[in-house]
């Protein structure tokens, strides 16, 4: 099959390190940091610089403490902290103390949350930094209000899902969370004025379990993932209504991971305007990148245009967070591989 | 920090020993039975071709949970017709003993971690039970093709003892 892309996908970095499979990679929003967790227990930080062009080098190994594979990492939104999910079921949260100058202090862990029955999956952050996400495979959804000392109080557990929850994500403006799970739907979540956290949107559509959520830039729409090899876009047609109005194609096995960043600045595809780039991976090993664009003409059920402009086979695993031009990915190899889009 | 080059790339050989010993920290044990002809890591770049047959005896020594004296092809639990392999992919059907068997989930993660064990990491393994031979067929088969699900399991010790125990003889030879 000849399709011409406009993008081609340059491997930036090799960082080989972790013993056993790498299950997550997030880049750290304020520093040029970029976390990485596995079953190998361990936390690994890559520093790295852009100018002229990016290198990575490891700036330190974490050994969490967490007694089975760390699953899912999330940093803040000040870049401050970093929320740990593992399968031992617990969530760890890190910081870096004071050093006699930034380059001097250990990561260490300032707080465990307990709670959950069985592993953890996903932890997220809201854009305001105030909460913190969490699931499980014991169905539920849990969320932390952030307090000064890093005392994190649980605000609610939800129990809306039926099956093993497998992600977490927040809205990139407002406080509204989205949670996937193995029972094929999404759910959406809103804090209630009398301080109860509810559920008021379930997304079906997916024919198997949803791996991974990304919200568009915008926050008017919702990617998400899932094993039934399929991307699909959901779209705010109303406050409390969000419906699937884009199913994408183009992976031949479960599809682990979604991301959707700004992408590229400059002309769109297709002349409509720019909604960012999508990125998704999984089990075969393929690297997809779609540019979105919401068409002139558009209407509040119309599905954005969308256009594949990057595809790359056997990158390995699992992908995570566009950052401009740079996709990170990590693998059951245990590598986490950086990866830019280029103009072809 | 003055950046020199572009690229930082790991050289191969390191690669590929760092993915044998993490192949190896996964398990409580060494795979010891493992003889010469289950071995198909090369030291170069070609992939080695792999028929059903091969599979197959791969998965037929392994004992059934419920009655380990029995190995999953006297059981006809497992059959070299139920293996089909593609250049990378292999599906392999099994038929658990009885409808409502509830060892199926654990006879299945038997084989899955067999194969894991065995193949190189790019074969892509599908498990299913046999259309029509399991009352709970498709959740026995979500939970059998779920990586991380898989992942969890091989994390729970007394799960793990038990796996330990159907793969005692699998590197033993046919009479």
């Amino acid at each position: 099959m000849d399709i011409d892309f406009s993008q081609k996908i340059l491997l930036v970095s090799e960082l080989v390190g972790h013993d056993d499979r790498a299950w997550h990679v997030s880049w750290n929003p304020v520093k040029p940091l970029l976390a990485t967790c596995s079953t190998d227990k361990s936390v690994r930080l890559y520093a790295y610089t852009t100018d002229p062009s990016p290198i990575f080098a490891l700036h330190t190994s974490i050994p969490t403490g967490h007694s089975k594979t760390v699953r899912g990492i999330a940093w803040s939104p000040s870049g401050y902290s970093l929320a740990t999910a593992s399968f031992d079921a617990n969530i760890g949260i890190w910081q870096r103390e004071e050093g006699d100058d930034e380059a001097e202090g250990e990561w260490e862990c300032v707080s465990i949350l307990e709670g959950h029955e069985t592993e953890c999956k996903s932890v997220a952050w809201s854009a305001s930094g105030i909460y913190l996400a969490s699931c499980s495979r014991d169905k539920t959804v849990w969320v932390w209000e952030a307090h000064p000392d890093a005392d994190f109080e649980c605000m609610g557990v939800l129990m809306e899902h039926s099956q093993d929850v497998k992600c977490v994500a927040w809205h990139p403006i407002e406080e509204i969370l989205a949670s996937a799970s193995y029972d094929d739907t999404i759910k959406l979540y809103l804090d209630d004025p009398s301080e109860d956290w509810f559920c008021f949107a379930t997304l079906t559509g997916h024919a198997s379990t949803v791996w991974s959520l990304a919200w568009a830039p915008n926050g008017r729409y919702l990617a998400s993932a899932s094993d039934d090899r399929t991307i699909r876009i959901w779209k705010r047609i109303a406050e409390h209504q969000w419906e699937c109005v884009l199913v994408l194609e183009g992976h031949d096995r479960t599809v682990y991971s979604v991301t959707w960043g700004i992408g590229k600045s400059g002309e769109t595809e297709k002349g409509g305007e720019p909604l960012g780039w999508i990125a998704s991976t999984g089990s075969d090993g393929r690297i997809n990148v779609w540019a979105l664009e919401e068409p002139r003409d558009s209407t509040v059920r119309s599905p954005p245009k969308f256009t594949l402009i990057a595809r790359l086979e056997d990158a390995h695993g699992a992908t995570t967070k566009g950052y401009e031009h740079l996709i990170a990915t990590v693998g059951d190899d245990g590598i986490a591989k950086v990866w830019k889009l280029v103009s072809t | 920090l003055q950046p020199k080059s572009d690229i930082i790339a790991s050289a191969r050989p390191t690669t590929r020993r760092r993915t044998a010993q993490a192949r190896q920290s996964l398990w409580l044990l060494n795979d010891e039975d493992d003889d010469d002809s289950t071995t198909y890591h090369t030291d170069d770049d070609e992939p080695e071709p792999i028929d059903a047959d091969e599979i197959f005896d791969l998965i037929r020594f392994i004992s059934d949970p419920e009655h380990r004296s029995m190995t999953l092809e006297q059981l006809a639990v497992v059959s070299a017709p139920q293996v089909t392999v593609a250049p990378s992919h292999i599906l392999v059907e099994f038929t658990p003993t009885v409808p409502h068997c509830g060892m199926s989930t654990l006879i299945g993660l038997s084989i899955r971690v067999r194969l894991l064990r065995a193949l190189p990491t790019r074969f892509k393994v599908d498990i299913r039970v046999k259309p029509g031979s399991h009352q709970s067929e498709h959740a026995v088969n979500k939970q059998l093709n779920d990586k991380e699900r898989v992942a969890a399991a091989l994390e729970n010790p007394a799960l793990v003892d038990v796996l330990e125990t159907c793969l005692e003889n699998v590197g033993r030879r046919g009479l």
